[in-house]
């Protein structure tokens, strides 16, 4: 066999389009880079929306209501077709409604060292849309005691402005937890019904007061007089805050949430583009380099089409033939697509410790999918390349 | 040396080439107007069969050969190798036939030009299982006094050289049937006859059958059959 590919290289020479081989070569690395870094930039961005333990994964639900303008004052609620029409969103991955209390309630303190005193609402979520799990969260009718949750940032304004300005003691989230006030409900008559409450967690991400769903249905069935029962607000889970369809929704049905929240959107609409433009511009070279490619094969075979004659008239079959031009071919082909995926593998590694140092973090290894894409476009090369020794050693016969 | 040959011939079966109305289409109309062995006949040629066709100029002695070669299908009636119909063989089912079973020697010799003599021959030696050791090349080539041309491009090669050539280029590799298109033209009678007993050699060897033409009557061969173009 190496005796017969020895005898073949000097019969059938790959010398006659140099020129046109080297632009090949130099079209099909530099396409390959540009496709290789679209889907791996692809990649990393889908790993730093969806990674686990991302410090964004508050980004992965929103709270929902209607902006509030001089039309609209006294009816923000949203009604069931409303609520319907956002769960059928493609974006939507599952909503919880916020119930909010219809009736007036109060805390105050229980000790006189440290008295305080404030007119308060409340509203509830289902449990899987909380960030905080604590075994303290449930209520039992009986016990006269209510868990709350509340913002955290509620307490990073008290120690950092109030309790500067007012002299009064700051106080760490534990702290906060061991404090056992008093909760007051007042029924429709204005009689106060007491009972004793405690932060049990701090919520980073929905900015609201929260008990237990069963003490909210409870109370509002006891106590419930004013207001509407539809809920105003809602919190969505999204698989991707940044999706552009979600920002033009929200926008359409004049629907507000937090902004910082949707801020992926503009950084996702900017890897769009450099995507696109990367993926495009590498495809269209691809198509060139391949043309190219092909060009010069076409020109090898035919250029060699009287020893190709002969040797077929001698009795060497087309297959024989075929392998020995995919042997001179393709072997080119695997070496830029592998240097083209090095490179990409190094420029990942780069990237991921720039983007280290600035507390993102992305995998420095190149994804799957970048190594699924190369091999995809050698096999699709080398079958490509196949049909055209084939098509041209027929032609040329 | 016949030990340095390999042996893979089933010595029961028997290759035939039969014709069956053959007549090429260009040279139909003048063809038909003269008697011919060949032409427009009903021939069946079995191995080991010597067979000499005496081909007088314009009979159509080359034609003949190409389309028993199968190197075109440009005639009526039909050709068979064994049961096989040749106009009907794939490219590949061709090439099988062409380095298994039959092998050429063209009148117009066809050598690669750029490749050496040496690099000829043992082309054809290793396009398949080598039939015999490369070693074989350069005693044969001393049989037929050309050894010192080998490492010669053959294109520098007298005709007569590569005459030679061609001839121990067809005898490298497995054959059942060895066809030949005037293979002596070029040689003067010692050589003729120095190249008749290598060849007679090797189709004995292979238990081959001999097609062959020539303008002349001659007697380089034990023949079974003349034919007459």
């Amino acid at each position: 066999m190496k005796g017969l590919n020895i005898l073949l290289r000097k019969l059938i020479r790959t010398g006659a389009g140099r020129v046109r081989f080297a632009m090949a070569i130099v079209g099909l690395s530099i396409a390959m880079i540009l496709i290789l870094s679209a889907v791996q930039l692809q990649s990393n961005y889908n790993e730093l929306l969806r990674g686990s333990g991302n410090r964004d994964s508050i980004a992965n639900f929103m709270v929902i209501n209607k902006i509030l303008t001089d039309q609209n004052l006294k009816n923000t609620t949203l009604s069931d077709d409303e609520i319907n029409d956002i769960k059928a969103q493609p974006f939507t991955d599952a909503i919880g409604v916020l119930h909010n209390s219809r009736f007036k309630a109060s805390i105050q303190s229980s000790s006189a060292q440290f008295p305080f005193y404030t007119d308060i609402a409340f509203e509830s979520v289902p449990d899987s849309f909380l960030d905080v799990s604590t075994k303290e969260w449930n209520w039992e009718a009986s016990s006269g005691f209510v868990p709350i949750i509340v913002p955290g940032m509620f307490l990073d304004i008290y120690n950092f402005q109030f309790s500067l300005s007012q002299g009064l003691p700051q106080l760490t989230r534990e702290v906060v937890k061991m404090i056992f006030f008093q909760v007051n409900i007042y029924d429709e008559n204005g009689v106060a019904h007491s009972m004793r409450g405690r932060v049990v967690g701090f919520s980073d991400r929905i900015s609201s007061l929260l008990v237990p769903q069963s003490f909210m249905d409870w109370a509002n069935e006891q106590y419930g007089t004013a207001g509407n029962k539809a809920p105003s607000r809602i919190i969505m889970r999204t698989k991707d805050p940044g999706d552009p369809n979600l920002i033009s929704y929200l926008k359409e049905k004049n629907l507000s949430t937090d902004q910082d929240k949707t801020r992926f959107s503009r950084y996702r609409q900017v890897v769009d583009m450099v995507v696109n433009i990367s993926g495009a511009t590498g495809l269209l070279m691809l198509l060139f380099a391949i043309l190219i490619f092909t060009l010069f094969i076409q020109l090898t075979i035919s250029s060699c089409k009287e020893e190709i004659k002969l040797l077929l008239t001698l009795g060497a079959s087309p297959k024989q033939l075929s392998r020995f031009l995919m042997r001179q071919f393709f072997p080119s082909n695997i070496i830029i697509i592998t240097i083209s995926l090095a490179i990409v593998c190094i420029f990942q590694y780069w990237a991921s410790r720039l983007l280290a140092g600035q507390q993102v973090h992305i995998n420095p290894y190149i994804s799957i999918e970048t190594t699924l894409t190369a091999l995809i476009i050698l096999c699709f090369i080398g079958i490509l390349n196949f049909i055209n020794i084939k098509k041209y050693i027929k032609i040329n016969n | 040396m016949a030990g340095l040959f390999l042996w893979f011939k089933n010595q029961s079966s028997h290759m035939t080439i039969s014709l069956h109305e053959v007549v090429p289409v260009p040279l139909k109309e003048k063809l038909l107007q003269q008697a011919s062995g060949i032409w427009n006949r009903d021939l069946v040629f079995t191995t080991p069969e010597w067979i000499k066709i005496k081909a007088p100029s314009g009979t159509g002695k080359t034609t003949f050969i190409h389309s028993l070669y199968r190197l075109r299908t440009d005639f009526t009636g039909e050709i068979k190798w064994d049961d096989r119909n040749i106009s009907t063989l794939t490219a590949e089912e061709l090439a099988v036939f062409r380095q298994q079973k039959i092998s050429i020697v063209f009148q117009d010799l066809r050598l690669f030009p750029h490749l050496t003599a040496w690099e000829n021959i043992e082309l054809n030696r290793i396009l398949q299982t080598a039939y015999c050791e490369k070693e074989r090349i350069t005693e044969m080539a001393q049989i037929l006094g050309i050894d010192h041309i080998l490492q010669q491009p053959a294109a520098l090669c007298s005709y007569g050289e590569q005459q030679r050539v061609a001839i121990i280029r067809a005898l490298v590799q497995p054959f059942e049937w060895l066809i030949m298109d005037e293979p002596f033209s070029h040689l003067d009678k010692a050589n003729a006859g120095k190249a008749a007993a290598l060849i007679t050699a090797a189709c004995k060897e292979r238990d081959a059958g001999i097609i062959i033409t020539d303008l002349h009557d001659d007697d380089h061969f034990d023949y079974s059959r003349k034919l007459v173009l």
